[in-house]
């Protein structure tokens, strides 16, 4: 089980810029589906590669998914040689992406996020049309309920 | 990237179509913290219900 309030503290606490994606965003909208794990965008500085890699470490991340005993090492080189990582951690599921796809990097994204509270901490999340598009664009089955679902709030919203 | 409202996809309005919007009006009447507050709790049921459905499977 994700607990999205430590995944969250940890990377606010690690002072991290990162934007919330995904699911949690969506619920930041109201969308009453379930979601399992945190999504986050993070700005590839170095600087934040190192405080990402720092927020994490304690909870361990691993690659989720991946046989046990694969020598991945939760690293700033690791995390500058690759670009988004699918992760289990102690404290849950959390995916860190460089970029999403139809949303690009995270200064690309910045521009359209609102600011909310998530579980005592400022951060920024997708606003809904940007976080409808980049489902559209990313095009997988398994969102276009989610897609529908995010379309009907912003109906209801207007 | 663009963050206007798309057009139409009639696969995505076929979605549509079984979506509870009472449930989203609800939701929609909440803070943030208690849409939250929400998607723990709904995360909490969860794993109870698969933890029962794993003792059930152990336990027959």
């Amino acid at each position: 089980m994700t607990d999205f309030e430590q995944l969250i503290g940890a990377l606010v606490g690690a002072e991290v810029e990162f934007l919330v994606v995904g699911g949690l965003a969506a619920t930041v909208h109201g969308s009453a589906r379930l979601t399992q794990d945190v999504d986050v965008v993070y700005a590839r500085s170095e600087a934040n590669i190192a405080r990402l890699v720092a927020a994490l470490r304690p909870h361990k991340p691993y690659l989720r998914g991946a046989p046990a005993g694969l020598p991945f090492e939760w690293s700033t080189a690791t995390v500058q040689r690759g670009l988004n990582f699918t992760l289990t951690t102690r404290v849950g599921d959390i995916d860190v992406l460089g970029e999403i796809v139809g949303g690009g990097p995270y200064e690309a994204l910045a521009k359209h996020t609102i600011e909310v509270d998530l579980f005592g901490h400022a951060c920024r999340c997708l606003d809904l049309p940007t976080l409808i598009a980049t489902k559209r664009a990313a095009g997988r089955p398994r969102d276009l309920e989610a897609v529908a679902e995010l379309e009907a709030l912003q109906e209801e919203s207007v | 990237m663009t963050s206007d409202r798309a057009e139409s996809d009639p696969v995505i309005e076929a979605f549509k179509k079984d979506i509870d919007r009472t449930l989203l009006r609800e939701n929609l009447r909440r803070s943030v913290a208690e849409r939250l507050a929400n998607l723990v709790a709904l995360q909490e049921l969860a794993e109870e219900a698969r933890r029962a459905g794993k003792r059930v499977v152990r336990e027959p």
